[in-house]
């Protein structure tokens, strides 16, 4: 029976289990021990050595290594403890990881052989509401050996390789492509566990040991919660690390790895020149989508954690406010929803005003519109019924193009259709959104519609429509909504949409991502969605123009205050585009890309 | 008659107060009476130039208790809580002060660049995530007249209130 790459569910659809603190424990005990998992034969550079690694905020470690894969350990001075250890080298980096048995608590080290730095990443168990997702506090410090002088430098957080974008083939044969659009976060794509599908997003560090070696990590919270850390040789795409945590199926991840990449390329980064800092956000009490931690707690960092704070409401509950309230396309100071993301949007049209036409698409209805007037139109589907009459709104992204905006009044699920019709060329796309949806009923779904329009000298084609595009796979474009909200996309695979969230230093920090489309209207000129699955529900459809670097847009979103849709609109720079588009081609041999 | 003017003269340059328009009247031709006005108009302008500095410096640095303290009645001081800093326009006329007749209140006009911070409403899921990691703000620098009333009191010259206009 032939398998399918594809898991039952994605990432941000699964139930992961909450592991106790006991059950963790208890399944670390045999794996401390013996010493994380290893495809690649382990380094014996530490074998027989004796040293302390002392940070300078953290602990002090006093290791003995009695073979490759065996050492003691004592922390702070205190009693030592025996562990299984796995280390590699990365030219003058030696990286090794081992965790404390009978405790939750293990480290990450990384030993500049030839500076005598080091980094030593404090990982832990049940520091965060999910008790399985890792918990980390960076130490930096050096190698202290006798006879030796401390070295005065020390690793640092940086913001020198924001902007990359790598393949990874880890020798466990595990495939992914991890991009670096953020100083703080990070974005990736599973193309071997999971297929590919989408991209995820999770906190990382970015610490530089020089001009050429970068230490990252990862933490797939809202997750899995698995830690991944690696060093990375930048020059000879090669990396070392470890990944730990608990998978899917609740089983164990530990193990050491060590992996070659490809280049995927950089893309543009936007703080000053002259500005090299990294470094987390620390965490905003109060703010949503966040726990309440401690700024001052070890370890603490801003981590986004959307579906906390999200209003899940039922059928009965989303039918409610929806009758309740209806605000669509009003003025942004009447509380239309997004009043911040159409500041720098462009002037509605008045184009259609005045003309009728029908909207044929190909998998749903017929669309009869009569636009009275440049913000009143009325609609009959299928030829049948009564007129309704509707508020819209039209924008002219090019010449004949238009996309607008409706709700459905009185459709069971309170649809909304985003639309683009070319008059020029008699053809017409909706993202039609609606709510009800199986997971929130006031999250948004959408469904793809290619047409038709019929209209007065308009014959439109019999076979022609606009399709899916891969023009704008592995773009990233930012969207300046207002002063002080600026965005970039990331097209991170043929289906999904990556956002990065600027700080106000012009670094990248928080991201995050989910399901999208991307339709070609006409050369340079894209209709695509993003849909805030698990996040805060909204269907965001926006016309690219890579022309006007312009685009024009409407939220649908709904929640407790009702349903809304609103203009979204920003000025945009074309942040620059990896190319990773082979990696998702479908091949005859075996179906592998 | 004029010798009386000189050092106060001297006393303003020190001071770094602009007195083009003062050097250039016609000194000989003042009447006692004139010279006496004339200084508590310099007097007043002094003092209102002063305060103005005063309150600039007291909001650049944060003190809006020490700011607030500027104004004849404290409580009543109306220094918005958007204004991060407030400067003068380095290529706006000299600040222009009105004396009142009777010497016991004044008016400032100064053309300032006015940096001000505004919360962001937090309703879309971008606007959330910038202020979740320490944004969520919009900062913008306008050039602005700032409309400054001043009021002799018993205890000397304070700021009576405060008003920005557009440029």
């Amino acid at each position: 029976m032939a398998r399918t790459p594809y898991p039952k569910q994605q990432f941000h659809r699964l139930k992961w289990t909450a592991l106790s603190e006991a059950t963790i424990t208890a399944r670390l005990a045999p794996v401390a021990a013996a010493g994380p998992a290893h495809a690649s034969t382990l380094s014996n550079a530490l074998s027989g050595e004796t040293l302390r690694i002392v940070t300078d905020k953290g602990p002090s470690l006093t290791y003995r290594f009695r073979s490759d894969d065996r050492l003691t350990v004592a922390q702070d001075g205190g009693r030592a403890v025996q562990a299984g250890y796995g280390a590699l080298d990365l030219g003058k980096v030696t990286f090794f990881a081992h965790l404390i048995p009978g405790t939750m608590q293990g480290f990450a080290v990384v030993m500049d052989q030839a500076s005598g730095m080091a980094t030593v990443f404090e990982l832990w168990f049940g520091g965060q509401q999910e008790k399985r997702e890792v918990s980390r506090a960076i130490w930096h410090g050096y190698v202290d050996r006798a006879g030796r002088e401390p070295p005065a430098a020390r690793n640092v957080a940086t913001n020198r390789i924001e902007g990359k974008g790598f393949y990874w083939k880890q020798d466990t044969g595990a495939e992914t492509l991890e991009f670096y659009p953020s100083a703080t976060y990070s974005h990736f794509v599973e193309l071997t566990r999971t297929g590919g599908e989408l991209g995820f997003c999770g906190p990382s560090d970015y610490i530089k040991i020089d001009d050429e070696t970068y230490i990252y990590t990862r933490t797939e919270s809202e997750f899995s919660g698995i830690f991944t850390i690696y060093v990375i040789d930048l020059n000879r795409l090669e990396q070392v690390g470890l990944r730990l945590g608990f998978d899917a199926a609740d089983k164990v991840d530990y193990y050491v790895f060590r992996g070659n990449g490809e280049w995927l390329g950089q893309i543009a980064q936007f703080e000053k020149f002259g500005d090299t800092s990294g470094g987390p956000a620390l965490p905003r009490p109060g703010a949503t989508g966040q726990d309440n931690t401690d700024p001052d707690a070890k370890g603490a960092r801003a981590i986004y954690r959307p579906l906390k704070t999200y209003p899940k409401m039922t059928k009965a509950e989303v039918d409610a406010a929806v009758a309740k309230s209806r605000r669509i396309f009003v003025p942004p100071a009447s509380g239309s929803g997004a009043s911040g993301m159409a500041v720098n949007g462009a002037p509605s049209s008045g184009g259609l005003a005045g003309k009728t036409m029908t909207v044929r698409y190909d998998d749903g209805p017929a669309m009869e519109y009569r636009f009275d007037k440049a913000d009143s139109l009325r609609w009959r589907m299928n030829g049948a019924g009564d007129w309704t009459t509707a508020r819209y709104q039209a924008w002219e992204s090019a010449p004949g193009v238009f996309i607008l905006g409706h709700l459905l009044e009185g459709a069971p699920n309170h649809d909304g259709h985003m639309v683009v019709i070319d008059l020029d060329h008699g053809l017409a796309t909706c993202f039609n959104g609606f709510v009800n949806t199986p997971f929130y009923a006031n999250e948004a779904g959408v469904k793809t519609w290619f047409g038709t329009v019929e209209a007065e000298n308009i014959v439109p084609p019999k076979y022609r429509r606009h399709e899916h595009t891969d023009e704008l796979l592995g773009r990233a474009l930012t969207w300046n909504y207002a002063p002080g909200l600026t965005s970039m996309h990331l097209y991170s695979t043929p289906n999904t949409v990556s956002w990065i969230i600027f700080t106000d230093t012009g670094a990248g920090g928080m991201e995050w991502s989910g399901p999208g489309e991307f339709v070609k209207i006409r050369d340079d000129l894209y209709f695509a969605y993003w849909l805030e699955e698990a996040c805060n529900g909204t269907l965001g459809t926006i016309l690219i123009n890579m022309r006007t670097m312009h685009d024009a847009g409407i939220g649908y979103h709904c929640g407790p205050e009702g349903l809304s849709m609103s203009q979204v609109g920003a000025h945009s720079r074309h942040a620059g585009k990896f190319d990773i588009a082979k990696y998702f081609a479908i091949k005859t041999e075996g179906g592998k890309a | 008659m004029t010798t009386e003017a000189v050092p106060s003269r001297r006393s303003f340059l020190k001071g770094g107060v602009m007195l083009a328009p003062f050097v250039a009247a016609p000194a000989a031709a003042l009447a006692p009476d004139d010279s006496r006005s004339r200084l508590t108009r310099l007097e007043a302008e002094m003092a209102a130039r002063s305060l103005h500095a005063d309150l600039l410096r007291r909001i650049n640095t944060g003190d809006r208790i020490g700011a607030a303290a500027l104004f004849a009645d404290p409580r009543s001081a109306r220094i918005d809580a958007n204004w991060i800093t407030v400067a003068a326009a380095a290529d706006a006329e000299p600040d222009a002060i009105d004396v009142s007749a009777d010497g016991r209140r004044a008016c400032g006009r100064h053309v300032c660049m006015v940096e001000t911070i505004s919360a962001m409403a937090l309703d879309s899921t971008f606007a959330q995530m910038a202020y979740a990691q320490g944004g969520g703000h919009v900062r913008q620098t306008e050039r602005k007249v700032m409309i400054v009333d001043y009021v002799r009191n018993e205890a000397g010259w304070a700021i009576g209130q405060v008003q920005l206009t557009s440029a």
